[in-house]
């Protein structure tokens, strides 16, 4: 959901113009002998180019010439460019990219089921779709350190008899969205007794949150500040949020097995808390998304 | 057609009324923060323009406040201000929001006010002080009355421009009728958005109408007919402001 809520028809419409002026080299390349294989991203946000750099760096490892495309503005502009072969590969989320592809998909809580679902609509378009990593960037409650310890709160079913007292702040879009008010309130039976309208995931709701403004916040899952500020996610014990777990698909065309399993030896080792860390590296500590790319394959040995 | 018929029945539904996320109470919340920004801002520009033009001192230093406090954006102002009400337990929304459109107001009410005062006649200053009038006297009784029109000019051009921008508010989990305009954004409702964008130029409009017949009220009656037909450096630094 994050991908397509925080697009700006503006910024969707200069990055369209840079990604068609970017694209065009893209095709050429890829008819030699070991293949040159085009690394994209869903979006060009941190976390997106962090994995795809990943992508890009083992490949490069393995012998194969990686030309990168880490500037698609939005999932607008790269899956066409995926299905047409411009790019070959590119990490996704498994819901945000179903209910892309088909906006009347049943989204879950439920990994498997929502990539069980994806399969069939990518195979139709000429894509594969990988083993899903555990990390998932989704929707999630938030807490400070503090109230967890106070208020005894591990997970969300646990605010449901003190959110009374609580104030929750999060995007404007909360009182209207399924995975915010009313599906807290229909699935878990939690009513807060005020809510503040902020910003999506952004330094407001942080501010909020660290100033004791609101009680709970609705962060991402993976938002690089909550490990920084030492806040608490609680566990979404009764799966309201849809499943967004990272997964590479990659273009027909281009994959054998090799790619493949050097794919697949990446998301066997993404985590929710690694790709949390690696996101305050750039967005907080502002190193370069390669060079956490790289850090991270070589302490976990794929380099 | 269709999507204007949609505004109106926005506008015209009592259920969007009603509650306190309706529009009357978002109405009655934009009016306070517009009222107490101006307010607070006459609390401080009156007195420093009535110094600066009675003494006739001072005038480059409040030109380039005044200037600057028109080139900062009051979204920058707000996004300043607000880590630091945070920090001070003010909490959001409401005084970050004062705060910006308290230094929105200042420039006009300012300005206006030293060049009204400046602006009256030096031959009739010195007769009323030949006459015996205290400083104050000269101030109070002379001086302020005539340039009374541009001091309300002065105010009438901030209450419109702080009406227009107290939807930032909203911004930052305040009410006021940003609401809609924020809130319709985010849930994608043009009707919502364009109803609320209606609402605020109808406060404005409805504050300009309001200051214009207290600025007539206030316009000494000789002075009524004269000014009307030679604005004076006053009427045109009231212009200036407005275009800020």
């Amino acid at each position: 959901m994050r991908r397509s809520r925080n697009l700006v028809l503006g910024a969707a419409l200069l990055a369209a113009t840079l990604a068609l002026a970017a694209c065009r080299p893209g095709g050429d390349g890829a008819q030699d002998g070991k293949a040159t294989i085009v690394v994209g991203v869903s979006g060009a946000f941190a976390e997106n180019q962090i994995v795809a750099e990943m992508y890009a760096q083992v490949l490069e490892n393995a012998g194969y010439e990686v030309t990168r495309q880490l500037d698609l503005g939005s999932r607008e502009i790269s899956q066409p460019a995926l299905e047409r072969g411009e790019i070959h590969i590119k990490p996704e989320y498994l819901s945000t990219l179903l209910l892309f592809l088909d906006e009347n998909a049943q989204a879950s809580g439920n990994p498997d089921e929502v990539a069980a679902a994806l399969e069939p609509l990518l195979e139709e378009r000429g894509v594969k779709l990988l083993p899903f990593s555990e990390a998932d960037d989704t929707n999630a409650l938030v807490v400070t350190g503090q109230t967890a310890q106070t208020r005894n709160l591990s997970k969300v079913s646990d605010l449901a008899p003190i959110a009374g007292q609580l104030t929750f702040g999060g995007p404007p879009e909360c009182p209207n969205r399924p995975f915010c008010i009313p599906g807290l309130k229909g699935v878990y039976g939690i009513e807060f007794g005020d809510f503040k309208p902020l910003d999506v995931g952004g330094p407001l709701t942080v501010a909020a949150l660290e100033g004791g403004e609101i009680h709970v916040a609705l962060l991402f899952s993976t938002s690089g500040v909550i490990g920084r500020k030492g806040f608490v996610v609680l566990e979404d014990d009764k799966e309201l949020q849809q499943a967004d777990n990272i997964v590479p698909v990659v273009l027909e065309s281009v994959l054998n097995s090799e790619i493949e399993d050097l794919l697949n030896s990446v998301s066997a080792r993404l985590t929710t808390e690694k790709i949390t860390e690696l996101n305050a590296k750039v967005e907080v500590d502002q190193t370069d998304p390669s060079e956490v790319a790289r850090g991270f394959l070589e302490e976990e040995g794929l380099l | 057609m269709n999507y204007l018929a949609e505004v109106t029945r926005w506008l015209t539904d009592p259920q969007n009324w009603a509650g306190p996320a309706g529009i009357g109470n978002r109405l009655s919340e934009h009016v306070q923060i517009s009222l107490l920004s101006v307010a607070l801002a006459c609390v401080v520009a009156l007195p420093a323009g009535l110094a600066i033009g009675h003494l006739r001192k001072g005038r480059f230093v409040v030109v380039s406040v005044a200037n600057l406090g028109r080139a900062i954006p009051s979204f920058a102002i707000l996004a300043l201000a607000l880590p630091v009400t945070i920090g001070l337990g003010l909490g959001l929304g409401f005084w970050p929001t004062v705060i910006a459109l308290f230094l929105l107001a200042i420039p006009p009410i300012l300005t206006n006010t030293y060049v009204g005062i400046e602006g009256v006649d030096a031959d009739t200053v010195e007769a009323a002080r030949g006459m015996g009038m205290s400083e104050a006297e000269v101030l109070f009784r002379l001086e302020l009355p005539l340039a009374a029109p541009l001091v309300v000019a002065g105010v009438r051009t901030s209450v419109v421009q702080v009406v227009a921008t107290a939807t930032l508010a909203a911004l930052v989990a305040w009410g006021g009728l940003g609401r809609f305009i924020i809130d319709g954004f985010a849930i994608r409702d043009n009707v919502q958005i364009l109803g609320g964008a209606i609402l605020v130029a109808a406060l404005a409009v409805a504050a300009e109408l309001l200051f214009e017949a207290l600025e007539r009220l206030v316009t000494p009656i000789t002075a009524r007919s004269k000014q009307a037909a030679m604005p004076g450096p006053g009427a045109e630094a009231a212009a200036t402001g407005r275009q800020a």
